[in-house]
């Protein structure tokens, strides 16, 4: 997208996380982008995997007062236990529906921003920022969907002193990846599989372009942290996860760190709120097996290893 | 048992066992009454009348320090009770009974803040209250109450505070001075000045007062070392044998001249405090700058061997948890105003001496492993901190806070100076501020009674009056109509009338609150006399006054303005909606605030309310009308003089505060629905704080915005409050960036901060009523999320989650 204005790009995002601690080095502010190009089973943002807005329904916060009912087309929203069921096939006038609640039962996800206006948002946490070591993350959805407009904006970061991440799966040609891996200062990552019939079978694409990019990311002199997302009965078999581990060593010098981020379920609830099926239900129970294994495999390296809890 | 932060021992002179059975007597005290010091204190009034009153007062302080019930806790070393047993509240007849026998058989059926009175102590009340029939301070008081005054309480405006009918408090001595010198010292000084030709009456007095009142405390002081003695030669522990003879051999003497060490300096700022507790029921009796005052002492010890760290560190904990076994008594009026037997005991650490350098040192450290050990509601325990605190010491506090424990409070040096310089005290002094009960500062040892909380102005009230013409739509009284008219009925053609409406009305109360404040004080220039706490305070000894005739340095008071972005997003709220984008007319809104958004059309009104954006977000046109509340009551202050204004101190004036301890709840009780969304009877905002559940953004969101306050200039304290839930401080790295963003808060200009860590009830609370916690982070999946935001089952894991201690 791009203002005809002054053609500079227009982004897509749902929210900038502010004092965001988890993505990288320090304080930060990580801001969210719509659009991806991964299906992740698990995916716990799945408000963010349309590059279009979405609208999720608060049952928690509807009062059945009926205004949603009485506005919707051909009745596709109709009164269901304590809140009302959405036919979101129907229900050709969601946004409207949104509008005459009263009571935020409705809130539409996506907001389309100006390159000033996201700067302005991230330019107030400096002191933050410097004090900690941190700065700016892109995350999503995948940001090098909106290569342009990441790098219109990480380019102003650099400008103002302030260190820029960013959060990706790496899905795009290298050409469209490289200018934007310049433009920040340090890349977070996504390696969901080694085999690429687990990566097929688990997230819809192959994953030959995000292992052969992850290369050229770690021959490009930017540091890497890589995150390893296990899910159990999913990604987790242990061939996978040691080819997985060998792959990431292979990378050399410019891996800085290693997340393991086990499997949780912290997102289930937002599938329901947009109409949609979760589909699996893999265990909570990290196997200590595997996280020692890979303890053990990671010892005596460079790469600093952390577990996150969530 | 508890664990240290860092510290470890190196010797076994630091005795954990010990400390955790003195922190379980404290933790298992009832609060009761005690009826000793009221029966001691009108025996002596019945034999001293005709007498002048400060006379009567020390006397009546001497005789009650004479005759009291002393013990010596169990385990403790460090001795001196407040009263029969612990945490058993004196009572004060002299400056209020009335209430007191009103609420007598009440006492211990209170929903909050019981205490268990005998029938025995009920007895003893009754029968001397007759005595005190109009002869107290409320009586003197409610003699000069002006109607204005009754009227704008009765609206729900004013509340008149502790001081209509208690002590002062609000005073850190100059325990420094008093280190160095010892009580006989000062005797001897008032006994010189006896000799003086041509000295006042009044000054004759006063010098009198303080040779009866520092007579009577060294005879207390001797009273222990008989005791100590004696339970000595009964006690088979060899150990605590010898622990006894050293106190009662220490208490001989004690004050009799300079401390000689360490464990005398601790004894001494405790007894000290202890005193003022006895001769005055004032609250918020402060500790100062601890750290520096007692490490000349702790570090010459240390030097010669006199003393280990570990020892050290022992005697600071006795010191701290014994400070909870003292209580306070308030009407229960007050007491929700100020709810949890608070005492508001500051102890300050940390932050820059006179010279400008920074005075941290390892008593700071030895102080905050302390209050761990501790971790009870006294000392109310603080720092300062700025550029060149080294961050270890921030490190450890912040251990502290993560423990949930609330403490310390952090205060900005930076900003606290230049608030203190703007009033016109000298930089030296200046940079020896500390804080005078909660968030209040002040000068320890030049600053007179109470650096803030006189009146209690209720703004979320005032906003109410502004949309209705002045008529309070509760109790129907109008004090002052903006229109002309006499109903509620008022329609402002611009934000700018609106505006000036909110202006007139402020001042319009602020000038009643004022008149209040004088003659709360004109009654405790006398009732309030204490020539002990008055005579470690500059310039009293030089003056011959006590504080409230003028006796300080330094004299500086405060109102406590509730509810200022209550205001300021209401006026937001009606500026946008009404007259830019006139989506409604200030009619409706009424009407929707009297349905207390209830019905149809009202939610449809609250909801563009909810979305106009709320000061806490770092949204600057919410920001700057918040800040331009504040700007509207400082401009009002050079108009106003304290009662001794021009008798006495070399400064003396009005500054501001929002230190407002737990009073935006009951105030709140009295506010209907406010154009900012609020719902009627719902708490205000506290402090400087955002409005309970309307800060989305996260901590950095709002400290910028109460950044574009004026911080420096609210010079009695301004206090903010945030909470984290623990998993947001889990770990070395999340620490770490909690001690950046404190340090950040320095480049910001934030004048105060305190940091609530949020155990599982809370959370549990917050997944039930959500619209209450929206400022609550949690650290979730990988990154800090406001914990309302989550899935419920989301909040159930983290709710899990923090079950867990780390």
């Amino acid at each position: 997208m791009v203002n005809k204005q002054n053609n500079l790009p227009t982004g897509m995002i749902s929210v900038v996380q502010r004092y965001s601690t988890q993505d990288g080095p320090g304080i930060r502010s990580t801001v969210f982008f719509l659009g991806c190009n991964l299906a992740c089973k698990w995916c716990s943002n799945p408000e963010l995997i349309s590059s279009q807005p979405s609208i999720m329904h608060f049952e928690e916060r509807c009062t059945r007062c009926g205004r949603c009912v009485e506005t919707a087309v051909d009745h596709s929203i109709r009164f269901e236990g304590k809140s009302v069921k959405i036919d979101r096939e129907n229900c050709t006038n969601l946004w409207e529906c949104m509008i005459a609640c009263t009571q935020d039962a409705y809130e539409e996800i996506g907001v389309k921003i100006s390159v000033a206006k996201l700067m302005d948002k991230l330019v107030r946490d400096k002191a933050y920022y410097d004090r900690s070591g941190g700065g700016v993350t892109f995350s999503g959805g995948d940001p090098i969907l909106q290569g342009d407009f990441v790098i219109e904006v990480a380019n102003r970061l650099r400008k103002n002193e302030i260190k820029s991440a960013l959060d990706t799966a790496g899905n795009i040609a290298w050409e469209k990846l490289k200018p934007i891996i310049d433009a920040v200062d340090l890349v977070l990552y996504d390696i969901k599989a080694f085999d690429s019939k687990i990566h097929m079978d688990c997230t819809g694409v192959d994953n030959q372009l995000i292992l052969e990019n992850a290369r050229q990311i770690s021959q490009s002199g930017k540091d890497m942290i890589i995150r390893m997302v296990i899910v159990p009965g999913l990604n987790d078999d242990r061939e996978d996860i040691r080819n997985r581990i060998k792959f990431i060593l292979s990378l050399g010098l410019a891996v800085k760190q290693l997340d393991i981020l086990p499997y949780h379920n912290l997102g289930v609830g937002k599938y329901a709120r947009l109409g949609l099926t979760y589909t699996i239900n893999p265990t909570l129970n990290f196997d200590p097996e595997i996280k020692n294994e890979i303890i053990a495999m990671v010892a005596g390296t460079s790469v600093r290893l952390t577990f996150s809890e969530f | 048992m508890k664990e240290l932060l860092e510290f470890q021992p190196q010797n076994h002179d630091l005795d954990l066992l010990r400390i955790a059975r003195l922190r379980t007597a404290m933790q298992h005290r009832i609060a009761s009454l005690c009826s000793e010091r009221a029966l001691l204190v009108t025996e002596s009034f019945q034999t001293t009348e005709g007498e002048d009153y400060l006379l009567r007062k020390a006397k009546a302080f001497a005789h009650t320090l004479k005759h009291m019930t002393i013990y010596i806790e169990n385990d403790s070393l460090i001795f001196g009770n407040q009263a029969s047993c612990n945490f058993a509240a004196p009572i004060f007849p002299e400056y209020s009974i009335k209430w007191v026998i009103d609420e007598l058989d009440e006492f211990a059926n209170r929903s909050g803040d019981v205490f268990y009175v005998s029938d025995k102590v009920k007895e003893d009340i009754r029968s001397i209250a007759p005595y005190w029939i109009d002869k107290t301070h409320e009586d003197e008081v409610n003699r000069n109450l002006t109607k204005e005054i009754r009227l704008a309480e009765k609206q729900g405006v004013l509340h008149r505070g502790g001081i209509s009918m208690s002590g002062d408090g609000h005073i850190v001595a100059d325990h420094e001075m008093i280190l160095k010198r010892g009580f006989r010292s000062l005797i001897e000084e008032a006994n010189e000045k006896l000799l003086l030709p041509n000295l006042s009456l009044e000054s004759r007095t006063f010098y009198q007062g303080v040779v009866i009142s520092l007579e009577g405390a060294l005879h207390f002081i001797k009273r222990y070392a008989t005791l100590a003695f004696e339970m000595a030669s009964n006690e088979d522990d060899s150990k605590r044998k010898n622990e006894l003879l050293l106190m009662g051999k220490s208490a001989l003497t004690l004050m009799e001249h300079p401390a000689d060490n360490f464990y005398q300096g601790v004894e001494t700022v405790y007894l000290v405090h202890l005193l003022q507790s006895i001769e005055s029921n004032g609250h918020s009796v402060c500790y100062g700058r601890f750290d520096q005052y007692m490490f000349e002492l702790y570090n010459r010890d240390l030097k010669l061997g006199l003393i280990t760290k570990e020892k050290a560190l022992e005697l600071i904990t006795h010191f701290f948890l014994m400070n909870n076994s003292h209580n306070k008594v308030r009407p229960f009026g007050h007491t929700q105003f100020s709810q949890g037997y608070p005492l508001y005991s500051n102890l300050m650490v940390g932050g820059r001496k006179p010279d400008g350098t920074d005075g941290s040192n390892e008593l700071s450290a030895l102080c905050i492993e302390a209050m761990n050990l501790t971790a009870m509601a006294e000392p109310n325990f603080s720092m300062r901190y700025n550029n060149d605190t080294p961050r270890d010491l921030l490190k450890l506090a912040a251990k502290l806070v993560r423990t949930g424990c609330g403490m310390p409070s952090m205060f900005n040096d930076d900003v606290a100076v230049k608030g203190l310089i703007g009033l016109g005290i000298p930089l030296q002094d200046a940079l020896d501020y500390c804080s005078f009960g909660c968030v209040e500062t002040g000068v320890p040892g030049k600053y007179g009674h109470r650096a803030t909380g006189m009146t209690y102005v209720n703004w979320g009230k005032v906003i109410e009056l502004v949309v209705n013409n002045g008529t309070d739509p509760d109790s129907k009284i109008q004090m002052i109509s903006l229109n002309g008219k006499n109903d509620s009925e008022i329609e402002f053609d611009s934000y700018d009338e609106l505006w000036n409406g909110w202006e007139k009305l402020l001042r319009f109360y602020s000038d009643i609150a004022v008149e209040c404040d004088a003659i709360c004080d004109r009654s405790l220039a006398v009732y309030d006399a204490d020539p002990f706490a008055s005579c470690f305070i500059d310039n009293c000894m030089e003056l011959g006054k006590t504080l409230k005739n003028g006796g300080a340095k330094y004299d500086v008071i405060s109102q406590s303005n509730i509810g200022p972005v209550v205001v300021g997003n209401s006026l937001a709220v009606m500026k946008k909606l009404i007259y830019e984008e006139k989506k409604f007319s200030l009619d409706q809104l009424k009407e929707a605030m009297k349905l207390n958004w209830q019905g149809s059309s009202a939610a449809a009104v609250h909801k563009l309310v909810r979305h106009v954006p709320k000061f806490g977000n770092d949204e600057d046109e919410t920001d700057e009308i918040v800040k331009e509340v504040f700007e509207s009551y400082l401009k009002l202050l050079p108009m106003y003089k304290t009662e001794r204004t021009g008798k006495g101190p070399e400064i003396s004036c009005y500054t501001m505060s929002t230190s407002n301890i737990t009073s935006y709840v009951p105030n709140g009780l009295s506010v209907g629905a406010t154009p900012d969304g609020r719902l009627a009877c719902s708490p205000l905002n506290e402090g400087c704080s955002p409005m309970q559940g309307t800060d989305t953004c996260g901590p950095t969101a709002v400290l910028n915005s109460v950044a574009k306050l004026p911080n420096d200039k609210v010079a009695a304290g301004q206090l903010l409050n945030m909470r984290f839930a623990p998993g947001a401080l889990k770990g070395e790295d999340n620490l770490d960036k909690f001690v950046s963003l404190l340090q950040a808060g320095l480049d910001m200009g934030i004048y105060h901060n305190q940091f609530n860590v949020i155990d599982s009830k809370t959370l549990l609370d917050a997944k039930q009523h959500p619209q209450n916690h929206t400022d609550l982070i949690v650290r979730v999946a990988g990154y800090c999320a406001q914990f309302v935001s989550l899935m419920p089952e989301a909040q159930d894991a983290i709710i899990a989650r923090t079950e867990n201690k780390w």
